[in-house]
């Protein structure tokens, strides 16, 4: 079925720490999913059976921080929401990525108002944006094949795990 | 609906005549009455409704700011009265609140859920219900200085969606960093007399 009918028997891999722990590391992203509004309902039609997120390795969703290394901002995040996602984001062990899931997390989309948070990348580091109002489930998993492809370019010496 | 389910009598005909001289002014629209009175008869309104005529469920309350609009006050403070335990219709009062002196007594010794509604009034108007216990903010963070609803209150808010410290990634730590466009003052400090008259002026109809 897998890697091991290729190679047979007792046959060894040659390869770097780095490229294991990222292959690793990018075909099991463990998300936390903060769903906020309308965008979450799309995340959850991705995480079940029709769009299936467990194709590519993020179906364990974890609502502790604690256990996620993804956190995926989808919805409108206000002025009294903000502390909490900047509390779990710092709950979240290294190394961690995040998606800005719609246009209300990303630049506030609509909600030009005094309470709502014109962006989460102002206040909590993002890496991939998703656009849409909200975005299909499709987009949602394009953002994390674009994850996958930001852990498989991780190095030990410099990017998320620093020096 | 069967006729013997309807109010046979509205609210106003059911006052008694020294309460009709405190009504000021009754608007029906789609069969929904509305009676407006001054600020200083809303307790005895009140109380006559709740006690007299059995509306025993305060359905909700708010507030309306007519900053610049040809009104007799700025505010408006809306109750809106039902009665269970029979078909009855929507009925509000509305009562007229000065800016000079944006308070009302307390009215939740005669229905529980005004508790909320003078709470949430407070929180988004600035209007102070005397004698409500707890008038914390109830949708605004508790440390919120403004009253977002307020017409003079900027729509983009005083720059309090901005004052959040970033947290950044250093090397393998996390770091906080102030904004550098951090509000030195936000709230009802910045509501500057001249600022509400250009808010007047610019809503005034044309």
């Amino acid at each position: 079925m897998g890697l091991e009918s290729l190679i047979g028997g007792e046959g060894f891999l040659t390869t770097t720490v780095n490229s294991i722990v990222n292959w690793g590391r990018k075909n099991a992203l463990w998300p936390m999913p903060f769903g906020t509004a309308c965008c979450a309902i799309e995340m959850m039609a991705t995480f079940s059976g029709r769009y299936d997120i467990s194709r590519f390795g993020a179906e364990v969703v974890r609502f502790s921080p604690r256990q996620a290394d993804l956190l995926i901002v989808s919805g409108r995040i206000s002025l009294k929401m903000m502390p909490v996602l900047q509390k779990i984001y710092r709950q979240m062990p290294e190394p961690k990525w995040v998606i800005s899931m719609g246009a209300c997390a990303s630049c506030g989309g609509v909600f030009d108002t005094y309470t709502l948070i014109q962006g989460v990348d102002q206040f909590i580091p993002v890496d991939v944006y998703v656009p849409g109002c909200p975005p299909r489930p499709e987009s949602l998993l394009d953002a994390l094949l674009e994850i996958q492809n930001l852990v498989g370019e991780e190095r030990f010496d410099s990017g998320k795990h620093g020096s | 609906m069967a006729a013997d389910m309807v109010d046979t009598l509205s609210p106003y005909d059911s006052l008694p005549e020294h309460l009709r001289a405190l009504v000021t002014d009754q608007v029906e629209h789609q069969g929904q009455l509305a009676l407006h009175c001054l600020s200083a008869d809303q307790r005895t309104m009140l109380e006559h409704f709740r006690t007299q005529q059995g509306y025993d469920f305060l359905v909700d309350m708010t507030a309306i700011d007519h900053l610049g609009m040809d009104q007799p006050e700025r505010f408006e403070v809306v109750y809106v009265l039902r009665r269970l335990g029979e078909n009855s219709q929507l009925f509000r009062l509305h009562v007229w609140l000065s800016e000079d002196s944006p308070d009302l007594p307390t009215v939740f010794d005669l229905w529980d859920s005004a508790r909320w509604g003078e709470r949430e009034t407070h929180d988004m108007f600035g209007i102070t219900f005397e004698g409500n216990p707890d008038l914390r903010r109830f949708l605004m963070p508790e440390d919120y200085p403004g009253f977002p609803l307020l017409k003079d209150y900027p729509l983009r808010g005083m720059g309090e969606r901005r004052q959040f410290p970033r947290v950044v990634p250093r090397g393998d730590q996390m770091a906080e960093e102030e904004p550098e466009d951090y509000p030195t003052s936000i709230g009802r400090g910045m509501h500057t007399p001249e600022y509400t008259e250009e808010v007047r002026r610019d809503s005034k109809p044309k």
